[in-house]
């Protein structure tokens, strides 16, 4: 009987100290970012109009606005995409600076991560099948009906705590659309840019429902410690808010200024 | 405290994750059981004197070997409904994991089968069986025994391939890992959990691969 604790308390020892090791780091990201002279950035990259390849180069509005950060940084923005199920990981482990994928700030991740000013304000919002003809006002109208996300999103979560819905998780938008088309799932939930986009561009039948739930709010996470970074971020989000620069690229992508609340657009 | 902290993580992760074991061991018992049903016909059309059926049970090893098991799970899903087969996420994918698993265990099995010494089939003739007689009484028992670690080395892989219906809406084990690392935010304990929880499944059909072998082995035990 000794052996078997033992090796369970050498494991748990183990598994606890690589979590440890993993949270610790000496100086604030900043520095290295100047010192480097590049602001290593994570994004999806399969996640139009935000980021996504066009032709094998990145592009998007979230690539236009790293690239803008970058610049009022006084250094060039370096890209890596990853998937959204380790990104936010990768953050933590300091794979990469900062990320700029849409990332929707929640009362959890702010345990976790430090975020920048808010640079897109929208609301979640329902896609339905083209002749669907059932309204649904809010999440609570799906109760006993079938609801597809993506795994990981917060919409998933927002989803999950909706009693009476049945959750779906995909891997991602393609796959929840088919099935939607298919009729395997009554509604899909995203972000209300994202919508607009997914029915202009996506040869299956279907439409916009309604917003649904409060207003949210994406900003740049940061790994909590780092002030100086977190800092310079924002002046730089404030100064193109300031300058229009923003605004130029928000209007390039979305015909609108994504940084102001639907209400105020 | 770091251990009291992992522990709480633990303590609430756990009916999550034990749910999701629940269902990666439903796939991997159902994709067993198929698989095996279906592998060995498989082999034995492949050592058929029939060429027309050795040629469709190869090319049929072919395909679901060479191509990934993603990509089957997926056409069998999104794909199929296109022309009008539908499944549900269940039973799209067994028939996945089951088709793709039947090929390996009909290779297994064939070589096993092959490595029976030749006199064993003239002995079976010679005592008047037919073909079909020999292979069933005389040749397959023989088989059995050099096929089985071949075959638990597959069985036991199918136990870690079912983690790819996650991508058909199965909240198995490792779709239930990430699920929680999205809320909790500690992906390494929480996926080294994840690693211990298939060790022990698979350390069960160890076990049951060690017991069989034990059975097939009793006539050449010294």
């Amino acid at each position: 009987m000794k052996t078997p604790s033992r090796l369970l308390a050498t494991l748990f020892l183990a598994t606890a100290t690589t979590t440890a090791t993993l949270s610790a780091h000496a100086a604030d990201l900043l520095d290295g970012v100047k010192s480097r002279g590049t602001l290593r950035v994570a994004l999806e990259g399969t996640y139009p109009p935000f980021n996504f390849k066009d032709k094998g180069e990145l592009a998007g509005f979230e690539v236009d606005l790293a690239k803008l950060i970058a610049t009022k940084l006084g250094v060039k923005a370096e890209f890596t995409t990853t998937e959204w199920s380790g990104i936010l990981a990768g953050l933590s482990a300091g794979k990469y600076d900062v990320i700029i994928n849409q990332v929707g700030v929640t009362d959890q991740r702010k345990q976790a991560f430090d975020f920048s000013e808010p640079y897109t304000i929208s609301a979640p919002q329902l896609i339905l099948r083209k002749n669907e003809t059932r309204e649904f006002r809010n999440l609570e109208a799906l109760k006993g009906l079938k609801l597809g996300v993506g795994q990981g999103t917060n919409f998933e979560q927002k989803a999950k705590a909706t009693p009476g819905v049945e959750v779906r998780s995909y891997p991602g938008a393609p796959e929840y659309l088919q099935d939607l088309a298919a009729k395997r799932i009554d509604a899909a939930l995203n972000d209300s840019l994202m919508v607009n986009y997914l029915v202009k561009t996506s040869p299956l039948p279907i439409k916009p429902g309604a917003p649904v739930g409060d207003v949210e709010k994406s900003a740049i996470p940061v790994v909590k410690g780092n002030p100086q970074l977190l800092a310079a971020l924002n002046k730089a989000l404030a100064d193109s808010f300031k300058d229009g620069s923003f605004k130029t690229v928000s209007v390039k992508w979305f015909g609108v200024d994504v940084s102001k609340a639907p209400s105020e657009r | 405290m770091e251990l009291l902290d992992l522990w709480e993580l633990f303590r609430d992760a756990a009916p999550i994750l034990l749910k999701g074991c629940g269902y990666t061991l439903m796939f991997a018992l159902g994709a067993m059981v198929g698989g095996t049903v279906l592998g060995f016909p498989l082999a034995i059309a492949r050592v058929l004197p029939n060429k027309a059926l050795r040629g469709a049970a190869a090319a049929y090893v072919s395909m679901m070997r060479g191509t990934p098991l993603l990509v089957q799970v997926f056409v069998i899903y999104y794909g199929l409904p296109s022309i009008g087969i539908e499944f549900s996420p269940f039973t799209a994918g067994l028939l996945a994991l089951s088709l793709n698993a039947a090929a390996y265990l009909s290779e297994t099995l064939r070589g096993a089968l092959n490595g029976v010494s030749r006199d064993q089939w003239a002995a079976g003739y010679s005592l008047g069986l037919t073909y079909a007689q020999a292979l069933r009484f005389v040749v397959l028992p023989q088989a059995l025994r050099t096929a089985l670690p071949g075959m638990s080395n597959t069985l036991i892989s199918l136990i870690k391939d079912t983690s790819l219906v996650s991508v058909i809406t199965v909240t198995e084990l490792m779709l239930a890992t990430k699920e929680l690392i999205a809320a909790t935010f500690r992906p390494l304990p929480l996926y080294l959990a994840a690693a211990a929880l298939y060790w022990l499944m698979s350390l069960a059909f160890e076990r049951l691969q060690a017991w069989q072998e034990k059975r097939l082995n009793r006539a050449h035990a010294r």
